[in-house]
């Protein structure tokens, strides 16, 4: 007997002693009859039909009483029927009168069902069948028990020579439909060798079938209801209390303890809280509505569990799942008890786990609406961060990060503890290509094959050489279980992505804003006409543009986009749709971030590398000519004097700066560079605009006013 | 403590925008007369390091340096109920205490001879910041104290901390009324020219337009200096919030003015705000929402420094950069929909010669402060029709210099001695030059300014430091 490793073996003298169990129709019928044939050979000297007609009906009353426990008497013989298993035949003398024989013939189908169901108890109450067989078993048993009482009182009449074989059919007939339609089900379990739910569809169906015949549906309406008793057992531990208590694998819903939660904070692709708990088939059909809510509801309560707080849906006897009935209860029930672990879920993420000053933190931190520390940050970590990513040492920049946070504003926040530094190896442009379903994201833009082919591209390039820790550092955020269901791996490097786009932005400004002080420092020199005056408006223009860059993507696309997914989440009702709201914010985030479109992502990083590179030049060349060094200390002759011949060095150096070629003939490369990009951009961004209508709006930030005109 | 910001008051005018400016920041970071943290402030997320440091004993102190040649008003401080607010080493009263006379030159003079004293005090501030970002003076330009101490303090900054960012917050006189200061338009210009070379950024407030702010707006019959003063404290404070209140951008000061500041010169801004109250007055609670405050800090009215221009000049004028600081619970969403309104009603006249656009600062309001008023709004705007009032104090300038008024008291001092008033004359040309700029940048192909005309480019530098060759335009 094969049996699978959970269920307990079976004793061995269940196999060893058929006659204990029934067993012997199947295995050893052919010995046994054997056997019996001989005594039958020996006793039954006589056939039947040489009795009178009374004597033979007393004769096959007899035969009958066994027959209808399963027992093959001296007249009525038993025949197993191949291929079916459990199936026995019984045949009658053929030498019986005609009409006693018809008679008998008519009880015979309810014999042949009493070994059917008998069979099926017996076989089906071992281990390795699973509790919903169990307990089918055990209430057909119950009702074989009735039977047998009956049998045994009909015996009884029998004896005190009440019963004629007219009053044996008339008392056996209303049971024979009962048995019939149950003896129905048990074949179709037996041959499909049904466990577990596939048992409780078959009653079920079964019963529906049945509706005309009130008492047969309200037999097998019980029969659902006692097998289906431990079927919900499992049901209730499952909604109640998140746990399978499933020894024989019946439960529609099945575990993969490979997937750990630990995964949600290392793995992109994590696949825990789809798949750690899933739907397998054969479902009940009367659960098959709610199978969703039910996964769901154990879900939850297990991930409060995990959690360390072990969260019981209060039981009391009106919420116990009694029955499947027709009365729908339980469908009320099951959703109470998902209404109760999803509050209490939600809950516990929102009230002690925090979800929101979470949320904020990242937004605070990776999406810099407090952007304070970021200012004092790049100051303090400007010379580690111009390495290449390979030489940066992080935690170097973890100590400059630590000290930036702890002297802004965001050092009343308790969260910034959580964030922590890292340095990637490639660039922006070249992680967001590898991020497989990021990129179909690209392909499902409507994007040409020009487009994708640019990612692909991207993909095999090398890095680019001067890449610096300004590409490719980022900032994380540990994030810890159970919030991690939401901010997983995969939001979190979202977020990182948005990150970096800003950070090098703000970078951006940041040296033009060091090329704008430079300039500041020549106002003393009537500059107009020179390089100085051509430069800071060329400067000027490229702060607009970034200004306007950073304008768009925070307050067009960052603030109101977290402005609807706070409100949403505020009316959220489940932690699923807390994770799709985050999820849903992220993506239109990185969308509008312009990250998923990369022709126009190139654009804007063209431009800002030029405007890096103006900046850097500027920087290098205005102070060179303008600014003398200002070394000259208090202590020479007073300050008139020196102010008056600092002037004139100045004056002097101005004089060289006008022959000097250089500043203006780059001044002017870069804006005929930066003008020729900005405009090709325009047509860009309007081209795809119909696609993705805020384009429109980030055009209307960085073309201005007059692009519309 | 990153990107510090030391406030220099100097003067009478100074002084009293000064404080009133220390008396909002307190109450907006919940910060007592004493200086020390209320308790319902301790979970701010504010920056109150910028402005404020805070001594052994908890006490938050501010970065600020109070200056005068006389002791009336800092005495009057020193008497108020901040007196300990700030810190005494920081307190510098002039010996004599004779003031500067309503003498520019008096004032530069004196200040020239102090120089070692405030100088100490500007270095040990210096040296207590982390990474000092720059300096901010409040002053006035007519009188004598702000303006001619506050020149030469704005030349010394500009010599000794040249990588440092200088602002002004300048007190333009009330020209509609006649000043008790009559040398007002010589101290005015002097001081105008060292706005001009050695600030970075010149928050221009304008009397005239305070006081008919005050009129108009706040129905005020006749403003007080307090309550003018108190309009300045707001401008000063609300200009700031994003300092102060960091967001998403404009967290540094720099960054800040960069956006707004064009050219090197061209750094003087208008301001304006809504809505305005004063202090005790039961304001009117007005609908606020993002749209109202935009379109009214557009308004003229609103605006803190008056146009002179005739009606004609007036309509050439042109927005050369704005700054939108929105304070308060701001659905974000509204930003968008506000610029585009503004955008296709074509509220505002932009310079044609570069990309503009409204910039917009969303910044969150002090929890301290109760106003009526869900949303309020601080313009800083570039405008060209600035050069109006530059104009202005030139022309007042002139008439007086025709008839040689009053020059003998500028004569008194080393500056002017043997009647050398070149400094009147090299000043009045920068300030002329930065008329034209202002002109030019109303023009679709200020661009090309200057490059077609380089004797115009000579001739400010020129008559100061010899000529240049002609060589430098292209």
């Amino acid at each position: 007997m094969e049996s699978t490793a959970s269920s307990p073996a079976t004793p061995r003298w269940n196999v060893q002693r058929p006659f204990l169990t029934g067993h012997f129709y199947q295995e050893s019928k052919s010995t046994v009859s054997q056997i019996t044939d001989s005594f039958s050979k020996r006793g039954s000297q006589n056939p039947i039909g040489s009795y009178p007609t009374s004597v033979q009906e007393l004769l096959l009353i007899d035969n009958l009483l066994s027959a209808l426990v399963g027992i093959e008497g001296r007249y009525i013989s038993t025949k197993r029927i191949r291929g079916k298993e459990g199936h026995v035949t019984f045949h009658i003398d053929a030498s019986t009168d005609f009409t006693l024989q018809e008679l008998a013939k008519r009880l015979f189908p309810l014999c042949e069902n009493f070994v059917v169901i008998s069979h099926f108890v017996e076989s089906r109450s071992h281990f390795k069948n699973g509790v919903v067989n169990h307990a089918f078993a055990a209430a057909l048993r119950a009702l074989l028990v009735d039977y047998q009482a009956m049998v045994a009182q009909l015996e009884h009449q029998f004896r005190l020579g009440r019963l004629s074989i007219q009053g044996l059919w008339f008392f056996c007939q209303p049971m024979m439909g009962s048995m019939h339609a149950l003896s129905a089900v048990i074949e179709k379990a037996l041959i499909d060798n049904c466990s577990g739910s596939a048992v409780l569809n078959l009653l079920h169906n079964q019963a529906k079938a049945m509706a005309g015949d009130n008492a047969v549906r309200s037999l097998l309406e019980k029969m659902t209801q006692c097998a289906s008793a431990a079927y919900l057992r499992i049901l209730e531990r499952w909604v109640y209390e998140g746990i399978i208590d499933d020894p024989y694998g019946e439960f529609f819903i099945s575990e993969n303890k490979l997937l750990q939660k630990e995964s949600l904070t290392q793995d992109y692709d994590a696949k825990y809280w789809q798949q750690r708990y899933s739907l397998k088939n054969g479902i009940p059909s009367f659960l098959l509505s709610t199978s969703e809510t039910i996964l769901i509801t154990g879900k939850y309560l297990n991930v409060m569990r995990e959690c360390g707080h072990s969260v019981q849906v209060p039981v009391s006897e009106n919420s116990k799942l009694m029955s499947f009935g027709s009365n729908h209860h339980y469908l009320e029930r099951i959703k109470a008890a998902y209404d109760f672990a999803s509050g209490e879920l939600l809950n516990l993420i929102k009230s002690k786990y925090d979800l929101m000053s979470k949320l904020r933190t990242l937004k605070r931190y990776l999406l810099l609406d407090q952007g304070d520390f970021l200012v004092h940050f790049m100051d303090i970590a400007r010379d580690e961060l111009i390495k290449r990513p390979d030489e940066i040492s992080v935690e170097k920049l973890q100590s400059l990060l630590d000290i930036a946070l702890r002297t802004t504003a965001a050092a009343s926040d308790p969260c910034h503890e959580e964030l922590t530094c890292c340095v990637e190896r490639s660039s922006l442009f070249n992680r967001l290509s590898t991020l497989k379903d990021l990129e179909s994201g690209v392909k499902n833009l409507g994007f040409h094959t020009s487009e994708v082919k640019i990612v692909t591209d991207s993909g095999n390039q090398t890095e680019p050489v001067n890449i610096t820790g300004l590409e490719t550092f980022s900032l994380s955020y540990k994030v810890h279980w159970p919030v991690s269901l939401v901010i997983s791996r995969k939001a979190l490097t979202k977020y990182q992505l948005i990150f970096r786009f800003l950070f090098h932005c703000k970078h951006v400004n940041r040296q033009l804003c060091g090329a704008w002080q430079v300039h500041q420092g020549a106002r003393a020199h009537n500059t107009s006409g020179t390089a100085i005056s051509r430069s800071s408006l060329l400067c000027r223009s490229m702060l607009k543009f970034i200004n306007s860059l950073l304008h768009y993507l925070t307050f067009e696309v960052l603030e109101p986009n977290w402005h609807v997914m706070n409100d949403r989440l505020r009316s959220a009702n489940s932690i699923d749709e807390v994770i799709q709201y985050h999820d849903f914010f992220l993506e239109k985030c990185l969308k509008e971030c312009l990250l998923l479109l990369p022709e126009l992502l190139k654009k804007v990083e063209k431009l800002k590398t030029i405007s890096l590179q103006y900046a850097a030049a500027i920087q290098r060349l205005i102070p060179s000519i303008y600014i003398p060094e200002t070394n000259t200390s208090n202590d020479t002759s007073g300050l008139g004097t020196s102010k008056r011949r600092r002037s004139r060095q100045r004056f002097v150096a101005l004089k060289e700066a006008a022959e000097n070629k250089t500043v203006i003939d780059s001044v002017m490369k870069f804006e005929k560079e930066f003008n020729t990009e900005l405009r090709s951009l325009g047509p860009l961004l309007s081209k795809n605009s119909h696609a993705e209508p805020y384009l429109t709006h980030l055009a209307q930030c960085i073309l201005g006013v007059r692009s519309e005109q | 403590m990153p990107r510090e910001i030391i406030t220099l008051q100097v003067g009478q005018c100074g002084n009293q925008i000064g404080m009133e400016f220390w008396k909002q920041l307190c109450l907006e970071h919940g910060i007592s007369k004493e200086g020390i943290l209320e308790d319902f402030a301790t979970q701010g997320g504010d920056r109150k390091d910028v402005f404020f440091y805070q001594a052994d004993d908890q006490h938050y102190i501010p970065r600020a340096l109070l200056m005068d040649l006389e002791p009336r008003v800092i005495n009057g401080i020193q008497n108020s109920e901040y007196r300990n607010l700030y810190n005494h080493e920081n307190i510098f009263v002039s010996d004599h205490g004779g003031g500067a006379g309503n003498n520019w030159a008096s004032g530069y003079h004196q200040g020239q001879k102090v120089e070692e004293d405030i100088m100490d005090m500007v270095d040990r501030e210096a040296d207590g910041s982390d990474s000092l970002e720059g300096f901010v003076l409040c002053h006035s330009i007519a009188g004598g104290t702000g303006s001619g101490m506050g020149s030469y303090l704005l030349e010394t900054l500009n010599d000794r901390y040249s990588k440092k960012l200088v602002q002004t917050y300048s007190v333009f006189p009330n020209q509609m009324e006649t000043s008790d200061v009559v040398v007002q338009p010589y101290n005015s210009l002097l001081t105008l020219k060292r706005l001009t070379l050695n600030a970075d950024c010149v928050v221009v407030l304008d009397n005239t337009a305070l006081n008919r702010i005050a009129v108009e707006r706040l129905h005020l019959s006749n403003p007080t200096f307090a309550q003018t003063n108190s309009l300045v404290s707001t401008v000063m404070s609300a200009s700031t919030t994003t300092l102060r209140y960091p967001g998403y951008m404009n967290n540094d000061l720099v960054g800040l003015l960069a956006s707004l500041i064009p050219t090197p010169r061209c750094h003087f801004l208008m301001t304006g705000y809504t809505p305005l109250t004063v202090e005790r007055q039961a304001n009117v609670i007005r609908k606020t929402t993002v749209l109202d405050v935009m379109r009214r800090l557009l308004q003229t009215k609103n605006i803190m420094v008056s146009s002179y221009a005739r009606t004609k000049e007036a309509s050439q004028g042109k927005y050369i950069s704005i700054l939108n600081i929105i304070q308060g619970e701001v659905d974000p969403t509204q930003v968008h929909e506000s610029l585009q309104r503004i955008r296709e009603r074509k509220l505002v006249n932009f310079i044609e010669w570069g990309p503009a656009s409204i910039q917009v600062a969303l910044s969150r309001k002090s929890p301290y402060v109760q106003t009526a008023h869900r949303v309020s709004g601080l313009m800083l705007a570039s405008h060209t029709s600035i050069r109006h009032l530059f104009s202005k104090c030139l022309s007042q300038y002139e008439k007086l210099r025709k008839k040689q008024a009053f020059l003998d008291n500028y004569r008194k001092f080393p500056m002017f001695e043997d009647n050398d008033l070149s400094e009147f004359d090299e000043s009045r040309e920068i300030i002329e030059s930065l008329v034209d700029e202002y002109k030019a940048c109303e023009s679709p192909d200020y661009i090309k300014w200057g490059m077609e005309d380089p004797d115009g480019a000579m001739s400010a530098e020129g008559n100061a430091t010899g000529t240049l060759d002609p060589k430098l335009a292209l």
